[in-house]
């Protein structure tokens, strides 16, 4: 696991950067939702993304796969930029797997059906193949009897459980998650929490926006702490909740602990 | 889709006290009591003007009775009606099977039943008392009958039966009994025979013709059949594959009817064996091939660019043909424009070799039932007809609507989902087109196409006038097809769209997986509402020229010899028919639609 | 799979643009160029196949026969036949005469079905079990059976009724129905009706005036005043003194006249101008309004591929405008000349000195050589052919109208009106404050929706001989074989319509519209 650095410099920026944003800017008509964010993270690090509402968290981690655009600046992601070039986007899509707040399941598929359909239509997977790896990693996000339901008849927690198997029945090698446990009811958080942990553990390079400290201070590796579209201040754990330098980081950090 | 069978019905509360139902529904209050005693007046006034039309001395009901056969099926030669029965046949076998395929099987409670009963039977002895002097007396004693047997059998349901709420008929039993009341009532109740030999009425006493009351009989009995064996086979297999056939059938199906009831192609097998089997074969093979080959994963640049040169011959093609260059065969136009639409959408479906064999075999299958279909349009009918046009009556009016709604559906998805598009070209042409059509009336449409299309064809090519009607009709209806769809597609969450993106699915993909599926379900209950306006709006047919239930029923009827100037007997009696069959369609629809919610509540 | 790899190191200059054929802003708009030019050429073909066919048939599109005679027969209508006093039928007065019948028919069908439509809807929801129960046979039985079926059936019951006579039908004299139509009593406008407007409007403004002062005043001090009464007050002596004293605004005749002179004269290069310059400024006012939506607080604007795209798109589109308007179409700038200037000359013919003072009048129905008279100083009749269309339009249409009334009552959930019972409001004034204000935001819509069918099914005059605009656009073509001409006139009336149904329904709307957000 790479240890995190704050003060990483351009010259230490190496091949292990998974993501790298540098000077992303991105206008929802005349407003600026992204002023300049520079941001890395390394390969099989897990950056955890803080900053009150509002503060462009989920804007910068939608435009990292394309969901939103961003209109000046590099994205990087893990060697490919991403500009507008079809085989880019295609290429980092189905690299970077990503987990939202709402599940946004597909509620017409059973839960099987949810996390074959990506490797088969786009990883071109064998049906039988396919089916297998999602028993496998239903399984692992504790729920294979569930496979033959409907997502409508699964609770919360377990429905964000079948999101997460669903982007990693890809093999992404980066996992993107915006606020995955906003909408659960506080039994169901620890269940979708201690899943994410297991991914951390096994080395999977991770962006999650959360408001989960006990989750950040346990996994994460580096901090980054937005307001109003800027990036304010980076660093590991105990930097941030120890000794944090910036004066909002610590109005913000006071206000949410 | 599991099988769990979703009961809709809440619970049935028993029923009050008839003294006690009377004070609370009809006079709980004054104000109440001043509506029930306007109603009264006004249900007794109208039930009674109606009746005066029914029963009037200038009514001759023989006229629809002696018509029945050219208000069904117009000219049809009678010899060949085994024809028009297989048909139906065919069409009652998929309506059982699609009853067991959905499961569909809507048990109700007897006090249901005998609520209905009760009902009928009180109408029926409001009737009676009320019909005007010009009723034969026959039918008022039976009427009085009638009445008196339904409330008699519905005091028993309600009253003498324990706990008809709980009591419940299962959908077999409804189905068994209906089916035996019709046929009973044209098996046993005196209508008279009446029909037309050598163009001269004739009447008998009795009861309706064999050659209509024994096919109708079996019909019915083919149906149940049909059922029973499906809920049998259902119990043994999954549904799947038997919902997926009935799907397939309901759109093919028509196709086959349509051949089977117009047709009596005497074959031209030279040309068959020269061209036709050939063209198919090699359409299907060749195409079939290519496609496997292009399926692969990494050849998508190919495909597109293939793709590209293909859908350029194709328009070639067609330009060609328009032009008179070289006369290329219709159905390798048809072919080649579809062979290119394939091709540019095969990246989306390519996968490993079972996925690839897949595409290609659907391709050969479409391809096969193409062909066969357009060489079966294109063959003159060798039907021996006396007067020219032989289509009409209500055969005419349900082919149509069924047609339209067919080939309005693709157009209407098509329509919808450029106008919902982000792509501003898109969106602008679409909403153009689906405002204008939605802005004139349909029958200016109707002229537009049966004067304007033979116009705007090159010198040489022609359309006929049926065929022109239903153009006009299909883009008449795509429109409306394409704002109903769109209220779906507006259902479908953004999220949805989002989470088919970040796992990397194409935008066809994503319409074709994710999107138009969801969609689709929450449109069906506007769809139906659809089906039943373009039944109802086939009664244009008859100012553009096509002889459909209305326009026998004005004009047809009242110019024979015999019943000259008889129009409001038949005119009431096709208001029934379209009566019984757009409200069955809306009862239906109205299920569809509590099973539906049911489903989503999950 | 080569893959633009970047070095993350390097400068900023390295941001390679994809090639064409990958690039996503390429290759949409490509996609909508190829099919734009193809929806244009597939018109363009067919525009030509169209042309060559028909002068190949020596009938060449054209609408010079506007202004030829009719010589057609007309059921009913404003104009019938030539004007003794010298008035001519012509082809362009007798397709105006149809359209008059369709908006004639249209408007009160309109009103009465949504008065039937309303009462019926309201019974569904009755307590009275026998309420519920015969409006729901009313709604089902005719929304199930077709609305041309219902207009024909109507027919042959009226054409099978009594001879015409004065003493007919259930009031002798006053309301005669016979195979020949209906007839009532009517009140229509008489000379002075227009005198009488004009000079109502001219009322308007000082009691809009008190109203606002009035206003003002119970916003500021409290209370109520009794705006409403006294509005009404005041209104009614407006009307009283407009009925008596509406020849003084005899003067606006020659205004009118004057302005139609004078609107006569504009040069045909003058209005081109004018055309060009309004689709020009159109062109650049939107795409400085695109620019300013784009525009950054900090400065310049953002633009992407796409926004390029439609600029490039608007400013050609306002090219191709002022093109059409100089050389493509000559005769629309002069049609906007000519028929403007018909319009003020109609409007000055309705002022004049030799009016009369009385801005209505009413008669009892009259009999002329055995037929009804149907315009001028005469009763009101309906021919049996208005009658059936108009009962099978405004019943098939009140039901469907029933069923929006019923489902946006419905729509209220309970709990407001439980909420407004919890604030002391009375049932009724919860009804008018809480339920009705919101389920008129749910009919509104969808009833919009029906007064537009029932102004397109007026169409189906054509089925029972009303002369409406297509029916007599029908007549017309069949006589000169100018149908794309007369197609394109349908076209264009209709839409005309529709949008203006539109555009009040959705004002009505917007008026209504609760501030969401
Ligand atoms: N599609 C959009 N159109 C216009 N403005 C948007 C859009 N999406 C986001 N914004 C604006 O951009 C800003 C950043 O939004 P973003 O969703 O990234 O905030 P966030 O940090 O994720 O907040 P939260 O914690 O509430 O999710 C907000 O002010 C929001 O209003
Ligand atoms: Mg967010």
């Amino acid at each position: 696991m790479s240890i995190a650095d704050n003060a990483l410099t351009d010259e230490m920026a190496s091949r292990d950067d998974m993501i790298v944003c540098r000077g992303v800017k991105k206008w929802f008509g005349d407003f600026q939702a992204l002023r300049g964010v520079d941001v890395t993270v390394k390969d099989r690090e897990v950056m955890v993304v803080l900053g009150p509402s509002g503060s462009g968290k989920s804007t910068l981690i939608r435009c990292i796969n394309r969901l939103e655009v961003h209109q000046e600046g590099d994205i990087i992601v893990d060697g490919v930029e991403l500009t507008n070039d079809l085989r880019n986007i295609e290429k980092i899509r189905s690299e970077v797997g990503m987990v939202f707040q709402q599940f946004n399941l597909f509620p017409h598929l059973t839960v099987l059906d949810n996390i074959t359909l990506a490797p088969i239509w786009v990883r071109k997977k064998p049906k039988a193949e396919a089916e297998a790896k999602a028993m496998e990693l239903l399984e692992r996000v504790g729920i294979p009897e569930q496979a033959a339901k409907f997502p409508g008849q699964l609770s919360g927690g377990q429905q964000q459980r079948v999101a997460i198997a669903r982007s990693l029945a890809m093999e992404p090698r980066i996992m993107l998650f915006d606020e995955p446990t906003s909408a659960l009811d506080p039994e169901m958080i620890s269940e979708v929490l201690d899943v994410m942990k297991d991914l951390a553990r096994g080395g999977m390079t991770m962006m999650v926006v959360t408001h989960e400290m006990g989750f950040a201070r346990e996994v994460a590796d580096r901090l980054v702490f937005m307001e109003s579209g800027d990036v304010v201040e980076v660093g590991t754990p105990e930097h941030f909740f120890t000794n944090p330098q910036e004066e909002r980081t610590k109005l913000f950090l006071s206000q949410i602990l | 889709m599991t099988d769990t069978t979703i009961d809709t019905a809440p619970p049935e509360a028993p029923l009050p006290s008839p003294v006690r139902w009377v004070r609370d529904n009809l006079f709980s209050s004054v104000s109440n009591t001043v509506q029930t005693v306007a109603f009264t007046a006004v249900l007794l006034g109208l039930l009674r003007w109606v009746l005066g039309l029914v029963f009037a001395d200038e009514s001759n009901w023989v006229s629809v009775a002696t018509n029945m056969r050219l208000l069904f099926t117009y000219n049809y030669p009678a010899e060949q009606f085994v024809r028009i029965w297989f048909a139906a046949g065919v069409l009652f076998v998929a309506v059982g099977a699609s009853f067991a395929a959905w499961n569909i099987n809507p048990s109700i409670t007897l006090r249901r039943i005998g609520v209905s009963l009760m009902g009928t039977g009180g109408i029926t002895l409001v009737v009676a008392l009320i019909t005007p002097s010009a009723t034969p007396s026959g039918l008022r004693t039976a009427m009085w009958v009638l009445g008196v047997a339904l409330v008699v059998i519905a005091a028993v349901v309600l009253r003498v039966i324990p706990e008809p709420h709980r009591r419940r008929v299962p959908f077999l039993g409804l189905l068994i009994g209906v089916s035996a009341i019709v046929c009973a009532i044209m098996w046993f109740v005196p209508f008279g025979d009446y029909g037309f030999s050598e163009g001269e009425p004739t009447a008998a006493d009795g009861i309706v013709a064999s050659s209509t009351r024994v096919p109708w009989t079996v019909l019915f009995i083919i149906m149940i059949a049909t059922y029973v064996a499906g809920r049998g086979l259902a119990q043994v297999v999954s549904l799947a594959p038997l919902r997926r056939a009935m799907i397939a059938w309901w759109v093919i199906g028509p196709a086959f009817i349509v051949f089977m009831v117009l047709r009596d192609p005497e074959f031209d097998w030279a040309h068959i064996w020269s061209t036709d089997l050939p063209m198919a074969a090699g359409f299907a093979l060749g195409g079939g091939a290519l496609i496997y080959l292009l399926a692969a994963p990494g050849r998508s640049d190919l495909a597109r660019v293939l793709g590209a040169i293909v859908a350029a011959a194709a328009v070639f093609n067609w330009v060609a043909a328009f032009f008179g260059w070289y006369p290329m065969l219709q159905k390798a136009r048809f072919s080649f424009a579809l062979a290119a639409i394939a091709i540019l959408l095969v990246p989306n479906f390519a996968g490993e070799r079972s996925a690839r064999l897949r595409v290609a075999a659907v391709w050969a299958g479409f391809m096969v039932v193409f062909h066969w279909l357009l060489t079966g349009i294109n063959t003159a009918s060798t039907l021996d007809i006396t007067a020219p046009p032989f289509l009409g009556g209500f055969v005419l009016t349900v082919s149509i609507a069924y047609y339209v709604m067919l080939a309005s559906f693709p157009l209407g998805v098509l329509l919808s989902l450029a106008r919902t598009s982000k792509l501003p070209i898109f969106r602008v042409l679409s909403t153009t087109y689906i405002e204008v059509v939605r802005g004139v009336p349909l029958i200016t449409v109707l002229f537009f196409f049966s004067i304007m299309l033979p116009l705007f064809l090159p010198s040489g090519m022609g359309i006929s006038d049926l065929a022109a009607v239903f153009a006009g009709y299909t883009v008449f209806s795509a429109a409306y097809m394409a704002e109903n769809i769109r209220g779906g597609l507006q259902s479908v969450r953004r999220g949805q769209y989002e989470a088919a993106d970040a796992l990397g699915l194409t935008t066809v993909q994503r319409t074709s997986l994710i999107v138009l599926p969801q969609a689709l379900r929450v449109s069906i209950p506007n769809l139906v509402g659809q089906a039943i306006a373009t039944f109802k709006e086939t009664s244009l047919i008859a100012i553009v020229g096509g002889f459909d239930l209305l326009r026998i029923a004005n004009s047809t009827i009242p110019n024979q010899p015999d019943f000259l100037g008889q129009k409001r007997p038949a005119l009431l009696f096709i208001s029934l028919v379209y009566f019984v069959v757009a409200y069955t369609m809306s009862r239906a629809s109205r299920n569809l639609e509590n099973r539906l919610q049911a489903g989503q509540a999950r | 799979m080569t893959l633009t790899t970047t070095d993350p190191n390097s400068a900023r200059a390295r941001h390679a643009r994809p090639p064409l054929w990958r690039n996503t802003a390429v290759l949409k708009w490509f996609v909508q160029i190829i099919v734009l030019l193809a929806v244009l050429a597939a018109f363009w073909f067919f525009a030509a196949q169209a042309r060559n066919n028909l002068s190949a048939k020596g009938i060449p599109v054209s609408y010079d026969w506007l202004d030829d005679p009719a010589n057609i027969q007309l059921g009913e209508g404003i104009q019938t036949v030539d004007d003794p006093d010298g008035r001519r039928l012509t082809m362009s007065r007798a397709l105006w005469v149809g359209m008059v019948n369709t908006l004639r028919i249209a408007s009160i069908g309109i009103i009465a079905a949504t008065a039937i439509g309303v009462v019926v809807g309201i019974a569904r929801l009755s307590n009275n079990w026998l309420a519920r129960k015969v409006s729901s046979i009313y709604v089902e039985t005719l929304r199930n059976i077709p609305v041309l079926v219902q207009i024909i059936l109507w027919l042959a019951i009226l054409g099978s009724l009594g001879k015409l006579t004065v003493d007919s039908g259930p009031i002798p004299g006053w309301v005669i129905v016979s195979q020949k139509g209906i007839s009532i009593p009517r009140v229509f406008f008489a000379d002075g009706f227009y005198q009488f407007l004009s000079m109502l409007a001219v009322f308007a403004v000082p009691i809009w005036w008190v109203r606002r002062r009035m206003r003002r005043t119970q916003e500021e001090q409290g209370g109520t005043q009794r705006i409403g009464s006294v509005t009404f007050a005041l209104s009614l002596v407006a009307v009283v003194i407009a009925w008596f004293a509406n020849p003084v605004m005899a003067f606006l005749g020659p205004v009118f006249d004057g302005i139609s002179d004078a609107w006569a004269v504009i040069p045909q290069g003058l209005m081109q101008a004018v055309l060009s310059i309004v689709a020009v400024l159109a062109a650049v006012t939107w795409i400085r309004r695109f620019l300013d939506s784009r525009r950054t607080p900090a400065g310049l604007a953002k633009l992407i591929d796409d926004d390029w795209f439609r600029m490039i798109f608007a400013g050609i589109a306002a090219l191709l405008a002022v093109f059409v308007v100089v050389r493509g179409w000559p005769g629309l700038s002069s049609w906007i000349i000519n028929s403007g200037s018909d319009l003020f000359g109609v409007i000055g013919d309705k002022f004049g000195d030799g009016r009369g003072s009385r801005p209505l009048d009413a008669m009892k129905p009259t009999l002329s050589e055995g037929r009804f008279v149907n315009y001028g100083p005469t009763g009101l009749t309906m021919t049996v052919f208005y009658a059936s269309l108009f009962f099978g339009l405004v019943f098939y249409t009140s039901s469907f109208i029933a069923e929006i009334v019923r489902g946006g009552i419905q729509a209220v959930p309970a709990g407001q009106s439980e909420a407004a019972a919890a604030l002391g409001l009375n049932r009724r004034q919860a009804l008018r404050k809480v339920v009705l204000p919101q389920a008129f935001r749910v009919i509104m819509p969808p009833l919009g929706n029906q007064y537009l069918n029932i102004t397109k099914n007026t169409s189906l005059g054509i089925a029972v001989g009303f002369s409406e605009i297509v029916q007599v656009g029908q007549t017309v073509y069949n006589k000169n074989s100018q149908t794309l001409a007369v197609f394109s006139i349908y076209m264009i009336f209709f839409l005309a319509c529709s949008l203006t149904i539109s555009f009040v329904v959705n004002t009505i709307n917007r008026r209504l519209a609760i501030v969401e957000r």
